[in-house]
């Protein structure tokens, strides 16, 4: 197999160059100030830096990896595995992504000097903060 | 089985050598290895969400004390040594086998450089206590862990103060009671001061009152159930936590004569606080321990103490932190015994090497390609 790959012309240099353009272009994103408590900003940002990554991923499995130059066999050997791995956190996304069911989390209440406050209660009482809903 | 030996193993299933078949198939099950964390953070992250329903998850850098400066460098980091990774396979292609060589020392170095840089940011997160379990998400957890952290920090220097035999007798003591058995030679000593101080604050802590307040001044109204008002002192705090109130029937109250009465609970119709007292604020607590530190005979002694700073979600984001990239990590760790076994082989290294250093380069790449989706998912998102 070794003298096959010697027939692949692949400017690995050129690739390499690319793969540092997108990685600066990820950190420019992260570092220019945008307001990101806008929800369409931050998805925006979120897509770019995901894509950027994708090309990047895509860029090191096509030519790195010489994914371009193998047989049909990587379609059937990847496939099983990408699928499985894409299903994986769309059947945990239903149970703890979404909460379609009143969520008790404590620590995300609000914070104990909005509530009354009565000083002959159980001392105790606030630190295991509970709520009522 | 003899009449099948002439037939190359490569012609037998696939048309790639079996070694490369068999890296394929692991960085297959690898895919599957890493998405579990991958796609636990993403679920874990969209479903933490805080009490306004918007997404509760640190992403500020002054919380989770990440540096994309740090990751950035890191990604150009892998993303080299890929590249060296294919300069030298295609060097051991062309039998210049010293060239392979050096770029792989190249590779084993930048390995390196990349687990140094890891290595410095998992300093700070240590620093500054960002570990699983170890993150105050509120307040109140805030200042708890002010209380217990100046607890560790007194307790084994008052232990060092008391003789050993009377430390045996000893069952899980509280500060106060190491206090009181202290030698008397030693009783002006700063840790005395320090541990008085943090009985101060947990009993603060524990009546959920202000420091402006003094605790003995948490005046009760108790009403029997035949009517009388006893007005006074519970005295709260170091008695309540050497005795538990379940287990105690009767409720002591310190009168303003200084006479102290014992009333069965079941007595109690009713308890009122004499007065509304403010609560005890964390800004209060931070402003105390900054206090205490500058006293420079107390300073030594607060080392281990962390200022209170709450993070909503922060032991989750720790988890998922150090599991993603702690396995990364792990991954880069076996890539460099790899080539190592290459370098090993100093100026003997030969054209029988060259599918070891492909598929030794395919796990590489997968390495590299882990960190690429982790970059922008830990560092930036």
């Amino acid at each position: 197999m070794a003298d096959e790959h010697a027939s692949h012309h692949v400017n690995y240099l050129m690739i390499f160059i690319i793969l540092c353009v997108c990685t600066l272009l990820s950190i420019i994103s992260d570092v220019v100030e945008i307001d990101r408590t806008k929800t369409l900003n931050n998805l925006f940002l979120i897509v770019l830096v995901l894509a950027i990554a994708m090309a990047k991923a895509l860029f090191v499995l096509v030519y790195f990896m010489h994914l371009k130059f193998e047989g049909k066999w990587k379609f059937i050997l990847l496939a099983p595995t990408v699928i499985l791995a894409i299903g994986l956190p769309l059947a945990l996304y239903p149970d703890i992504g979404v909460h379609y069911y009143t969520i008790a989390v404590p620590q995300a209440e609000e914070t104990p000097s909005a509530a009354g406050h009565n000083a002959s209660e159980n001392p105790r009482a606030p630190l295991e903060h509970s709520t009522e809903d | 089985m003899a009449h099948t030996s002439n037939i190359p193993a490569s012609r037998m299933g696939l048309p790639i050598p079996n070694s490369k078949l068999g890296v394929w198939l692991f960085l297959g099950t690898e895919i599957m290895f890493f998405t579990a964390f991958i796609g636990t953070y993403i679920v874990l992250r969209l479903g933490s969400i805080d009490a306004t329903g918007q997404s509760g998850w640190p992403t500020n850098v002054e919380d989770t004390h990440i540096k994309i400066w740090a990751g950035g460098l890191n990604t150009f980091v892998l993303i080299l040594s890929s590249y060296f990774v294919v300069v030298a396979h295609e060097a051991m292609v062309h039998k210049d086998f010293g060239k392979a060589r050096t770029f792989l020392i190249s590779t084993f170095v930048l390995a390196t450089l990349f687990l140094g840089i890891k290595g410095f940011e998992y300093y700070g997160k240590f620093e500054h206590d960002i570990l699983p379990g170890h993150i105050a998400e509120t307040p109140e957890q805030a200042i708890r862990k002010v209380v217990n952290e100046m607890d560790a920090a007194v307790r084994p220097e008052l232990r060092s103060l008391i003789p050993p035999e009377k430390l045996a007798g000893l069952k899980n003591p509280t500060i106060a009671k190491l206090v009181s058995e202290v030698k008397a030679e030693h009783t002006d000593k700063p840790v005395i001061g320090l541990a008085s101080e943090q009985i101060q604050l947990k009993d603060h802590m524990l009546a959920d009152t202000s420091l402006s307040v003094l605790i003995e001044s948490r005046r009760t109204i108790l009403i029997t159930k035949d009517g009388r008002r006893i007005v006074g002192v519970i005295p709260t705090v170091i008695a309540t936590a050497e005795t538990p109130a379940a287990a105690s029937k009767e409720l002591s109250i310190k009168l303003d004569d200084g006479t102290t009465v014992k009333i069965p609970e079941s007595d109690i119709k009713e308890k009122r606080a004499g007065a509304e007292l403010p609560r005890l604020t964390m800004e209060e607590v931070e402003q105390k321990l900054s206090e205490l530190r500058s006293n420079e005979q107390y300073q030594p002694l607060l080392t281990s103490v962390h200022d209170p700073h709450p993070i909503l979600y922060g032991n989750l984001f720790a988890s998922n932190y150090f599991m993603m990239t702690g396995f990364h990590a792990l991954h880069v760790i076996v890539g460099m015994i790899l080539w190592g076994l290459v370098i090993a082989q100093g100026t003997s290294l030969n054209a029988s090497w060259t599918d070891f250093v492909e598929n030794s380069g395919l796990y590489w790449h997968f390495v590299d390609l882990v960190w690429i989706f982790l970059f922008p998912l830990l560092y930036i998102i």
